[in-house]
């Protein structure tokens, strides 16, 4: 039998105790925060605005020391020393909300090769790495392209290729379907999903509960500088109080879910995470009355 | 932005930036050596002719891009062939045709059209990273580098900040009248620089979060044909410049 003492510091990727942290103008970033991270897994930070997530990731990266509490990675306590900080950012990757706020080159491939270049690797694995870090996000035919002829879309790609290239274990990505119209959503969760099927772990803020419970095996709840709620994504529908409280509504797959419900139309320990699933819910639940009768 | 569209989509975007480089260094020394005027016009003539014939940059794109530079040239030609004496005395300004004006007119008027084709061609054909990437080859030092990648990357960031801020000031009447127009512009301003100031600390950030510690390393771009490029940039930069030598 497997030592569950010895599963237990490598399942939990990431782990923030009793994080405290203030900006120099006195705003409160983070306020006793906790949370942790299970290494393989699709993690969505939820929020309002202002509720810590950004500062959560700065955080995460060794962008921001906590001013109290600890954080630790892989088993570890973060080690903010210059090495220590670099081993951290070759495993954590960071990819910022705003693609113009990440990008330094004007050059796409020199754009993806700044990272690789920052942990020492020579010219032949960086060249490497370039190419596979483009190919996985599917810009490989936008390698020696300026980055300013690119769509906000494509430039987004870029940041999430830059950070690729460093071949993180942990890939936190900050509102990454802000601004993207819903094809380029649909093409960069294609993406994601691709690097979660490579073992990556996964992190990313957005407002979009949908999303998050279609996609996520594990949704935070953030409130105030402090995560009020860490769950299994199938077990949101129990969290209805707790996202009210944060400003938002239940998924609308749930609440449809709740109303077929109350109409005897669908068991209640289903919990559909999709309209498609939804459906072949009622398709099944149709047979099943046709074969009954 | 027209050189910018030019060196993306001309003929030689793929030659080697170091054969580009070479044939215009070539092509300055051709009109700087030239003894006469008509030798530095054939030879601006021949390097505006490679840019347009060769690279295929289109005449009216060449033409826009050359405008202000030759208006220019034109202002700085009429100082040099007209002399002005002031007599404080009698308070009289005399302008005058120099002795020698036109001649220097010439002479100068036809290298500075040599040079002005010879850049022209560089910067219509080579996109700007590709040249960052040669001058890091030939060991320019790299904070210097540094500052010219993120002054261009940032031109464009800027451009985009400028454009939206005077769309968002003009949709709520910010240029309608001339008083109006001087406050939106010190708005634009203000908030322009808060924008440096911002972006700055932002991109120091996302270095950092990228392992940065030290100079901005970038992976070079690499051309499929740069020997056989370099040996033709070689030979019609030589020809060039003996051209120059030989029409005496």
């Amino acid at each position: 039998m497997m030592s569950t003492m010895n599963e237990r510091p490598t399942a939990t990727l990431l782990a923030l105790d009793q994080i405290r942290f203030a900006y120099p103008d006195g705003s409160i970033g983070l306020d006793g925060c906790s949370l942790a991270i299970r290494r393989g897994s699709r993690n969505a930070l939820l929020g309002a605005n202002g509720s810590g997530k950004t500062t959560v990731f700065h955080h995460t990266n060794g962008l921001l020391r906590p001013q109290s509490g600890q954080i630790w990675y892989a088993g570890q306590a973060i080690d903010y020393s210059r090495s220590g900080l670099r081993r951290l950012r070759s495993k954590v990757g960071l990819v910022f909300q705003n693609p113009d706020h990440q990008i330094f080159s004007a050059s796409v491939q020199e754009d993806v090769s700044f990272g690789p270049y920052n942990l020492g690797l020579d010219d032949a694995t960086v060249r490497e790495r370039v190419a596979a870090s483009l190919l996985a996000v599917g810009m490989s035919g936008f390698a020696d392209k300026a980055v300013h002829h690119l769509s906000f879309g494509q430039k987004k790609r870029v940041c999430i290729a830059g950070v690729l290239a460093m071949e993180p274990e942990l890939l936190i990505l900050d509102e990454p379907m802000a601004g993207l119209d819903y094809r380029m959503q649909e093409e960069l969760l294609a993406v994601l999903d691709g690097l979660h099927a490579r073992g990556i772990t996964l992190l990313l803020a957005t407002h979009d509960i949908d999303f998050a419970y279609r996609w996520a095996d594990h949704i935070h709840l953030m409130r105030a500088g402090r995560c009020v709620a860490s769950l299994d994504a199938p077990r949101l529908a129990d969290y209805a109080g707790q996202l009210s409280a944060l400003g938002l509504p239940l998924p609308a797959v749930i609440a449809l879910q709740h109303g077929l419900m109350r109409r005897g139309l669908l068991a209640v320990e289903q919990r559909p995470r999709s309209c498609a699933e939804l459906l072949t819910m009622l398709e099944t639940a149709r047979l099943g009355k046709g074969d009954g009768n | 932005m027209l050189i910018e569209e030019s060196a993306y989509s001309n003929r030689w975007r793929k030659v080697s930036p170091a054969a580009k480089g070479l044939f215009a260094l070539a092509a300055l020394v051709a009109a700087f050596a030239a003894a006469t005027p008509v030798t530095a016009f054939i030879i601006a003539a021949l390097v505006a002719g490679a840019t347009v014939g060769g690279a295929q940059v289109a005449p009216g794109r060449y033409f826009r891009v050359a405008l202000p530079a030759l208006i220019f040239l034109a202002a700085g030609c009429l100082s040099l062939a007209f002399s002005i004496d002031w007599n404080i005395t009698r308070g009289d300004l005399l302008i005058q045709l120099a002795p020698d004006g036109l001649h220097t007119v010439a002479a100068v008027g036809a290298r500075s059209l040599g040079a002005l084709a010879a850049l022209l061609f560089l910067a219509l054909t080579t996109p700007l990273i590709d040249l960052v990437a040669l001058l890091r080859r030939l060991r320019t030092p790299e904070a210097l580098l540094d500052i010219m990648v993120l002054c261009y990357r940032m031109l464009f960031v800027f451009s985009t900040a400028v454009h939206d801020t005077v769309t968002a000031q003009s949709a709520r009447l910010g240029y309608a009248t001339p008083r109006l127009v001087i406050r939106s512009l010190g708005g634009l301003v203000a908030n322009l620089t808060l924008q440096v100031w911002q972006r700055a600390h932002t991109l120091h950030v996302a270095a950092q979060a990228r392992n940065n510690d030290g100079p901005l390393r970038f992976l070079q771009a690499s051309f499929d044909n740069a020997a056989r490029d370099l040996k033709i940039a070689f030979a019609a930069g030589a020809a060039l410049v003996l051209l120059s030598l030989w029409l005496r």
